[in-house]
């Protein structure tokens, strides 16, 4: 409220509120006729698309978890995120606490090569990665992946740990140094939890990277039994257009973490995106 | 206390003062080798999975290859690709793509003077507009597919107001239509978040100055608000820019694949037609590295722009 101005007249508020709704109608009603039509037969939703279910089914799901083996990839997309995610910030965690509190030799160096790598773009990557991990025998495997998100999102999470450790206390670390706390005692017990809406605001950020991936996970697990989530819904959607509503179901499955998460998290989600703005 | 010097980031004893006592030298080497093993994981793998398959690439651009078999071609895929037709339509393809950044800095332009009124659950919109930015692109993509389908709600619309339904996707223009709206719905949110952060540094007592003066809304929109998120505006252009060059393979490849022929083709989805529908990975790594180099230059220029704006 404190930069409000002088004031929202009475009457301007009116036309202010119906902009806003209106914005929010073409967010929300694509979103909602999508959801609703996942739980339609084909029939009934090509007699009526717009309305609700004549009847609610949950066909769609169903074929999709046994025919297009939708469990399976969902499963393969927890795996690869979880083991990515914890990986990637304890690796992300040591980098950053070190160069922003610690004495690195060619600590400037190092930051200049995390950032000049920072916005080189996927497809750049793509075509090496594929084969040095062919050559490893690495393609078609989850680990292969895993390690591949790890890297490409080091970067950035190294570049975001070391601001949100260098905006840590020094005065409190020193304390800890003089009782005798040591490299990883000062680190878990005192750094990290006077960092953790950093922390969880990189967590949050990244889940929602490898969640939504496409590119690395389409080409890099060619296998249909170890596809992530992401990619199955592109291909389900690329084969099977003509029936909306199990093309629809699939979409609900794959937004529903993120949807999830942003309504719980929204204030990590939001600075967190706020602060990797001209990533 | 000597001991807690370890942490300052430059040792004094370096130049011409007296070397430090044995114990705390060694302690101090300890102390930067611990440092520097933090660091290393990190390093080790941006090293490995980001700045030598950049130097890889480089490599295979100037060989033929189908990933097995290197044969040296030296610049022969660069004039391969230059000297198609083809590389010049999808570029200008992706040109046209450009119409979706001045819709969408409008569109965010809107967004964020509405939300700036901070008016009652203005927080709720906010949240709710921030939506599509934590979905997938292919999400998106398949979602603006569905709702434009042959078969779809709007053709059906289109029909009840007694038109012929449209297939969108069997035309370039009309599919480009549906891509660049896709482009709109996913990014307005982000951008009016920013130019929303660009609003609220303005200082409040230049509107109650112009208040004082008479100035009416539209008046204070006009004359303050939008001059003073110029240079948040051009960033946000900067950024979209970038965007239409490097973040549509998403989209094109859930709605279109590239299609129909090569009419929807963009330059990122090229890349990945070359490498991995027709194994020609050496073409597929030149086009690479010249839409980095070229994404790059481009930054360069625009922030010089920026720059020699701001000055």
């Amino acid at each position: 409220m404190t930069t409000n101005h002088v004031g929202v007249p009475k009457r301007a508020r009116l036309p202010i509120g119906v902009g806003l709704i209106l914005i929010a109608i073409t967010i929300v009603y694509p979103v909602l006729y999508l959801a609703t039509a996942a739980f339609r037969t084909k029939a009934d939703y090509l007699a009526n698309p717009f309305g609700l279910p004549s009847e609610w089914t949950f066909q769609n799901f169903i074929v999709l978890w046994n025919n297009y083996d939708l469990g399976n990839a969902l499963r393969n997309s927890v795996v690869v995120v979880v083991i990515g995610l914890v990986l990637q910030l304890g690796v992300a965690m040591l980098a950053g606490y070190a160069l922003a509190r610690l004495d690195v030799p060619g600590a400037r160096g190092i930051n200049a090569t995390f950032v000049s790598v920072m916005l080189v773009p996927s497809q750049v990557l793509i075509i090496p990665i594929y084969l040095l991990l062919s050559r490893i025998g690495l393609v078609g495997s989850l680990e292969g992946l895993i390690l591949v998100y790890v890297a490409t999102g080091l970067p950035f999470a190294v570049f975001f740990m070391t601001a949100a450790f260098a905006g840590v206390d020094q005065n409190v670390l020193e304390a800890a140094r003089v009782d005798g706390a040591g490299f990883w005692r000062t680190l878990l017990s005192v750094a990290s939890p006077m960092a953790a809406p950093g922390i969880a605001t990189l967590a949050v950020l990244q889940f929602l990277g490898m969640w939504n991936e496409l590119l690395f996970a389409y080409i890099l697990l060619p296998d249909n039994d170890l596809r992530l989530l992401t990619p199955a819904l592109a291909q389900i959607g690329g084969r099977f257009t003509s029936d909306q509503p199990l093309v629809s179901a699939g979409l609900i499955v794959t937004a529903l973490f993120p949807m999830l998460l942003l309504a719980f998290a929204s204030r990590y989600v939001m600075s967190g995106l706020a602060a990797s703005f001209g990533r | 206390m000597t001991v807690s010097t370890g942490v300052s980031p430059l040792p004094a004893s370096r130049g011409g003062t007296p070397p430090p006592r044995r114990g705390m030298s060694r302690w101090r080497r300890r102390e930067r080798m611990i440092a520097l093993a933090a660091v290393a994981p990190a390093l080790i793998l941006a090293l490995g999975f980001m700045v030598y398959p950049v130097a890889y690439a480089i490599f295979i651009s100037f060989h033929k290859t189908n990933g097995l078999r290197f044969e040296f071609v030296g610049l022969g895929n660069y004039t391969k690709l230059l000297t198609d037709p083809l590389l010049y339509k999808v570029f200008g393809t992706n040109l046209l793509f450009l119409v979706s950044v001045p819709i969408v800095i409008f569109v965010a332009l809107v967004c964020s003077v509405l939300l700036y009124e901070r008016i009652r659950g203005w927080k709720f919109y906010r949240v709710l507009f921030f939506v599509p930015n934590v979905l997938s692109t292919a999400v998106i993509g398949l979602m603006f597919k569905t709702l434009f389908a042959y078969s779809g709600p709007v053709n059906a619309l289109v029909v009840a107001f007694g038109g012929e339904p449209v297939d969108f996707f069997a035309g370039a223009g009309t599919a480009i239509f549906v891509i660049v709206l896709a482009l709109v719905w996913s990014g307005f949110g982000y951008q009016s978040l920013i130019l929303l952060s660009g609003l609220s540094s303005i200082n409040p007592e230049v509107f109650e100055a112009a208040v004082l003066d008479g100035a009416g809304w539209w008046r204070r929109l006009w004359s303050i608000t939008l001059p003073n998120i110029r240079r948040v505006v051009v960033l946000v252009s900067i950024l979209n820019v970038l965007y239409t060059f490097t973040s549509l393979f998403g989209f094109i490849f859930v709605m279109t694949a590239g299609g129909p022929g090569y009419d929807t083709t963009t330059l990122d989805y090229l890349i990945y037609t070359l490498a991995f529908s027709s194994s020609r990975l050496g073409e597929g790594s030149a086009l690479a590295v010249m839409v980095f180099l070229f994404i790059g230059g481009l930054t360069l220029l625009q922030l010089r722009f920026f720059r020699s704006a701001d000055e």
